[in-house]
């Protein structure tokens, strides 16, 4: 077999997979054996999409969302970045908060969000200081990752040209721990996404999260389906949209 | 001073500064109504809390849907992981679909899973169990990918058959991948099952915070707050214990659902 | 020991250089009383076994470590720390990933605050004189280890150092490699009459490029013997195959494997040790 077929074969059986479920589906909806007020047919769902367009501004919705991931994108870039170059740059600071801030990281900062509902109102500013406070330990974490792994011999060529300290942490340390830091933010803003949908979903407020909630209420199923996979949809996209800029960068760097 | 005093030192200092800074804050009446209620409160809220046998009940039920779902999700995780890990054919053609799913808020299939199950515990543990499948099927793959084939060779020649080889040289080479994905679907599956008992439900951990929250009862959900993420932590430091190496900077993302 | 007269002008003098780590009544004596010199426009070779503290002894001389006792002195000068007028050549890969071969060689002259125009000027010229002309705008991973080197030999030079100071620079590289970047070098110092102080463990590296070898011996390390190498330059290819540098080498390996065997047995001793 070719090097191409070989390739394309493991991506047909997926697809064929997914095509085969749907029609599935809606074989087994149609005749009853699977309860049509538990699952719409896929045919209604794909009917559901054009409402969504229409008449539930999803496009609208979808800037909503994607503006406030950027929002908390931007704080995390901040304080994330800073954050973890200061851990790395006061030795006796890392020592002391290191295991305190992966900690934090397991703990299930989103479910603060009633705190902060009542802090910030019903609104985005609730939903990205969430998403940013959730997601703020793992940038942190990860860049001072990317600082303590940068090979010594770097910092020896620098130290041997006599370069001050500043020059050295930033025509040095810092671009060398750039690829780390790169991955750190692409993975807090991919938290920060999560979160904020999950957060627009429970509190009601914002753009494709509120979506869900708001159709689901209204127990419109087939549009109930189709918003949960528009979300998937810019998921995914979102994901594999950073895993590319991830590599672009890195070529560069 | 030596660096650990040092380090004694700075964590005392920084708590201390904390606390401090929020008793001022809670009396000057700075932030409206009660927002930063007073350490006093708080600690009258979480005694209150503690002491009382309904909230050990909430807890109960939180930890049952937890552990069931961790159940349901490891086992079927655990599963998927290891079939696609021995085919390669299967393995490309659904990985995929694992990673980008994996990396979608699940919290948003509520109101199906809700439709199917009911607006009982049920809905919850199965949104968990959804949520903490693909960490576990994640790890496992790359568990299974990551065995060293000689091993497998050294199988063949003792003509091991296929129970054999899953025993003794598949299962303790993926201990460690496989506990590391529990503990990650862990961390998913308590955060999900919580929100998810925000949302609706009339029991649970999530449950009371919310409660609180409609009453608006600060302080006790401050103190629901402190006891829900001591417990958290303190089982993401137990489990990052029992996988070995170094726990340190390897503790779960709670923020990746 | 085979001394040889010292010349008269002293460029790099390096006097009692000791350096002792750990505690002080059980402290591991790195290097021990280290005297010597090197002149203007000569190459020295320090070539010992591993863990003898060669490396503690560049680092001493390039200004990266403190705290060692006795002088070094560059010129007259007494040298305390980094000096525009030392450039060092590390063993690990250590062009930056992040710049292009141009940017990597322009580093230093950013670092001190040269004039953008002068800085192109300067990085181009040592561009070319390592060879790697037409790759200015190459990234180091385009590179293979050999040029990856040569970027790091051309950044170092970039400030025109009195000095060069390389730490075991061919180490990670192949046999092939190696000897093309000796000749690179001796092109280098022929073009530069630059001077170079060198710590390898390859003999041959050791005869084609040195005016002198100095022998270390093994911890506490101390200059064993000298060696002079009194082969023409330019040391061309036929050079390398003659009688009188096979002579050489065997000469030095006859003290360096003294040496060898004692870190040997103690390295032995020491798991000996560590297993009771």
């Amino acid at each position: 077999m070719s090097v191409r077929s070989t390739k394309l074969v493991p991506i047909a059986i997926g697809l064929t997979t997914v095509f085969v479920v749907i029609l599935l589906l809606e074989f087994l909806i149609s005749v009853d054996i699977i309860d049509r007020f538990l699952m719409p047919p896929p045919s209604d769902v794909f009917g559901a999409f054009g409402r969504l367009f229409a008449q539930e501004n999803v496009v609208n919705r979808f800037f909503v969302t994607a503006g406030e991931t950027l929002a908390a994108g931007f704080l995390l870039a901040i304080f994330g970045v800073a954050g973890g170059a200061l851990l790395f740059r006061f030795t006796i600071l890392r020592s002391a908060y290191e295991t305190w801030i992966a900690a934090l990281a397991a703990a299930p900062v989103v479910l603060s969000y009633p705190l902060f509902l009542v802090i910030a109102g019903r609104g985005s500013a609730t939903v990205i200081l969430v998403a940013f406070l959730a997601a703020l330990p793992a940038v942190i974490l990860k860049t001072l990752e990317g600082f303590s792994q940068t090979p010594g011999v770097y910092v020896l060529v620098g130290k041997s040209l006599n370069a001050s300290r500043w020059q050295i942490f930033s025509k040095v340390m810092f671009p060398a721990a750039l690829p780390s830091i790169f991955v750190g933010l692409r993975l807090g803003l991919l938290f920060a996404m999560l979160n904020i949908v999950g957060v627009e979903f429970l509190i009601n407020t914002g753009g494709l999260g509120q979506l869900v909630n708001e159709l689901s209420e209204r127990y419109d199923l087939a549009a109930t389906y189709a918003a949960i996979l528009c979300v998937i949809l810019v998921s995914v996209l979102f994901f594999t949209a950073s895993e590319w800029l991830e590599r672009r960068l890195r070529r560069v760097t | 001073m030596s660096s650990r005093g040092q380090i004694f030192g700075i964590r005392l200092f920084s708590v201390l500064m904390v606390l401090v800074l929020w008793e001022i804050i809670a009396r000057s009446g700075l932030l409206y109504r009660d927002v930063v209620p007073s350490l006093i409160e708080i600690s009258m809220a979480l005694k209150n809390l503690l002491s009382s046998a309904d909230t050990y009940i909430h807890i109960g039920w939180t930890a049952w849907e937890v552990a069931l779902a961790l159940g349901i999700g490891g086992i079927a995780g655990i599963a998927a992981g290891i079939v696609l890990g021995a085919n390669d054919l299967l393995r490309r053609a659904y990985e995929p679909y694992l990673y980008y799913f994996g990396a979608t808020p699940k919290l948003i299939f509520f109101p199906v899973m809700i439709m199917w199950f009911g607006i009982g515990p049920s809905s919850k543990i199965a949104l968990a169990a959804v949520s903490c499948f693909f960490p576990v099927a994640l790890s496992t793959l790359s568990g299974m990918r990551g065995i060293n084939p000689v091993f497998l060779r050294v199988g063949k020649t003792f003509r091991a058959n296929l129970w054999q080889t899953v025993g003794k040289i598949y299962l303790p080479a993926m201990h460690r991948p496989i506990l590391t994905g529990l503990r990650l679907g862990l961390g998913l599956a308590v955060v999900v099952t919580l929100l998810a008992e925000t949302k609706l439900s009339n029991q649970g951990l999530g449950y009371l915070v919310i409660q609180a929250f409609t009453i608006f009862d600060m302080p006790r959900m401050y103190a629901l707050l402190l006891t829900i993420f001591a417990f958290a932590i303190g089982a993401n430091v137990l489990l990052a214990r029992l996988e070995g190496g170094r726990g340190g900077t390897r503790v779960g993302f709670s923020s990746g659902y | 020991m085979a001394l040889i007269d010292m010349p008269v002008s002293n460029f790099l003098n390096v006097q009692n250089l000791g350096m002792r780590f750990g505690e002080s009544d059980d402290p591991i004596i790195a290097i021990d009383d280290v005297s010597f010199s090197v002149s203007e426009g000569e190459v020295v070779s320090i070539i010992g076994p591993s863990g003898c503290g060669k490396s503690t002894l560049l680092n001493a001389i390039g200004g990266l470590i403190s705290g060692f006792e006795g002088a070094v002195s560059l010129s007259g000068e007494a040298i305390n720390g980094p000096h525009p007028s030392i450039g060092m050549v590390f063993q690990e890969e250590s062009a930056f990933p992040w710049r292009s071969v141009l940017e990597n060689v322009i580093f230093p002259l950013e670092i001190s605050g040269m004039a953008k125009n002068e800085r192109l000027e300067r990085a181009h010229h040592f561009i070319s004189l390592v060879g790697l002309d037409g790759f200015e705008q190459r990234y180091p991973s385009e590179l293979s280890g050999g040029m990856r080197q040569r970027v790091a030999i051309a950044r170092a030079l970039a400030h025109e150092p009195k000095i060069l100071l390389m730490d075991e620079p061919f180490a990670a590289l192949d046999e092939q490699t190696r000897i093309l970047l000796g000749e690179s070098i001796l092109n280098i110092q022929q073009a530069l009459g630059q001077t170079i102080l060198l710590i390898t463990h390859n003999l041959t590296e050791a005869v084609q490029l040195s005016d002198r070898v100095l022998v270390m011996t093994y911890r506490p390390g101390q200059i064993k013997t000298e060696i002079g190498i009194e082969l023409p330059r330019p040391r061309s290819s036929e050079i390398l195959a003659s009688d009188a540098f096979g002579h050489y080498v065997a000469q030095i390996w006859g003290y360096l494997r003294e040496e060898a065997g004692r870190g040997m047995h103690q390295a032995d001793r020491k798991s000996e040790n560590i297993k009771k």
